[in-house]
């Protein structure tokens, strides 16, 4: 009787026709095997972004056969190996609802135990359905496992309200910050070809223009690709909204230096060692960049119109 | 113990390189570099992650990983997460089944209503 009762509350609302307008109805589904609800749930949020994958070429990458289970450090880093961004979203409900709003399945990291035993499980939601309250998840064996809020939320607090959202280069997650957003590109940003760097920042510069985060890595990328011209004008855009960004003065004076022109490289350079006093982290890189400008020589005349 | 210990420090320098970003010359800061500077967890992160990436490989193989397998998952992971898998590789939810604990719930709370005589299921042999 009491097994009744345990499984007949996660069971949830009986029936709730499939409805395109509350559901991600297209978003894949690999039933779980044993314990193996991590490279579930995982493939099933990779192959909803184009990556051609299944459980069974994932089990390798996150599961630990001791544990019985997958850790969400591992998850995160196997979305980034397979060229996705996988962002942690805000822990409340709203930015899950707003993210599967925009299109987005978000993977769920919940406690189905009871009595003081954990049971953490990993799903994926696809849907939410506002006038009946209820959370629509690919979970375990049950391809459309309808769940009531309040369970949903009571199963998803253990965890911390764990939600994440794995999206494809220049796709940004609807409640993503600017900042959020860069840490989670950079963290994958080895493992994408060019294009796809690109794509990403062509987007979220769209989206936060003058954000000075989002100029940094963008400059950056620009730079470190090749594109002097595009670099150079990102950091000057960013150095007139924030005088004193040392990482934007230093990167300019790299890229002046590469560019030949030594009064620049050396206007910023020196800039940078002074700013640099107050973030002893990054000092060494300035220093650096300081000695090899004050090795150039300034000639005027080859100040041409390439170095204003 | 001397060839634990070389086995260690191989692993470990072998880690060094991977944990490398390359930038486009040695004065630039990268967008990496940056955000890690900029918390001061990033930069505690950053000074012990040699070490941890060795230190968590073994213990991943422990728990039953191919070591090849390690070797490559380890190589994803960012600073703050090793740290945090270096700390409490334990603690750290590990989200599968459970199915088995279920059942053992069940038949716990089946054992306590047969002891207190609610029920008696078990004695009819």
């Amino acid at each position: 009787m009491s097994a009744f009762a345990l499984t007949a509350c996660v069971t949830g609302p009986a029936r709730l026709p499939e409805n395109p307008q509350h559901e991600l109805t297209s978003v894949a589904f690999f039933p779980q095997d044993t314990h193996q609800c991590g490279p579930a749930a995982l493939a099933t949020m990779l192959v909803s972004t184009g990556v051609d994958t299944t459980p069974e070429q994932l089990v390798p990458e996150v599961y630990i056969p001791a544990k019985r289970g997958s850790l969400q450090v591992e998850m995160l880093a196997a979305a980034r190996r397979h060229g996705r961004i996988p962002l942690r979203l805000a822990p409340d409900f709203s930015a899950l609802r707003t993210e599967l709003e925009a299109g987005n399945p978000v993977l769920v990291l919940q406690d189905l135990g009871a009595l003081g035993i954990r049971r953490w499980h990993y799903a994926v939601a696809i849907g939410y359905d506002p006038a009946r309250e209820v959370l629509i998840l690919r979970s375990g064996k049950k391809r459309r496992h309808l769940e009531r809020e309040w369970y949903f939320l009571r199963t998803w607090q253990a965890g911390e309200n764990w939600a994440v959202t794995i999206t494809p280069a220049g796709r940004i997650p609807a409640t993503a910050t600017a900042a959020g957003y860069i840490r989670a590109v950079a963290g994958s940003e080895s493992h994408l070809p060019t294009a796809d760097i690109d794509a990403t920042y062509a987007a979220a510069l769209q989206r936060w223009p003058d954000e000075p985060l989002v100029l940094l890595a963008s400059a950056n990328h620009d730079y470190a690709t090749g594109r002097l011209e595009a670099a150079r004008t990102s950091y000057r855009h960013l150095l007139e909204l924030q005088p004193d960004h040392l990482a934007a003065h230093n990167n300019l004076a790299n890229l002046l230096i590469d560019q030949g022109c030594a009064a620049g490289a050396q206007a910023h350079a020196r800039r940078a060692l002074e700013l640099a006093e107050k973030e002893p982290a990054l000092a060494p890189a300035v220093r650096e960049t300081a000695e090899r400008a004050g090795q150039m020589t300034v000639r005027p005349a080859s100040a041409g119109a390439r170095c204003d | 113990m001397r060839f634990k210990q070389m086995i260690a420090a191989i692993t470990a320098a072998s880690f060094l390189s991977l944990g490398m970003h390359t930038t486009a010359s040695a004065g630039v800061i990268g967008t990496p570099e940056y955000l890690s500077a900029a918390d001061r967890a990033g930069q505690i992160a950053r000074i012990e992650s040699t070490l941890s990436r060795a230190d968590v490989q073994a213990q991943l193989v422990a728990l039953g990983v191919n070591p090849a397998d390690a070797t490559q998952r380890i190589a994803s992971l960012n600073d703050a997460e090793l740290n945090l898998m270096t700390e409490k590789l334990d603690q750290l939810p590990a989200g599968g089944d459970g199915f088995l604990a279920v059942i053992g719930i069940v038949f716990i709370v089946l054992l306590i209503l047969e002891i207190t005589g609610v029920t008696d299921i078990f004695k009819k042999v």
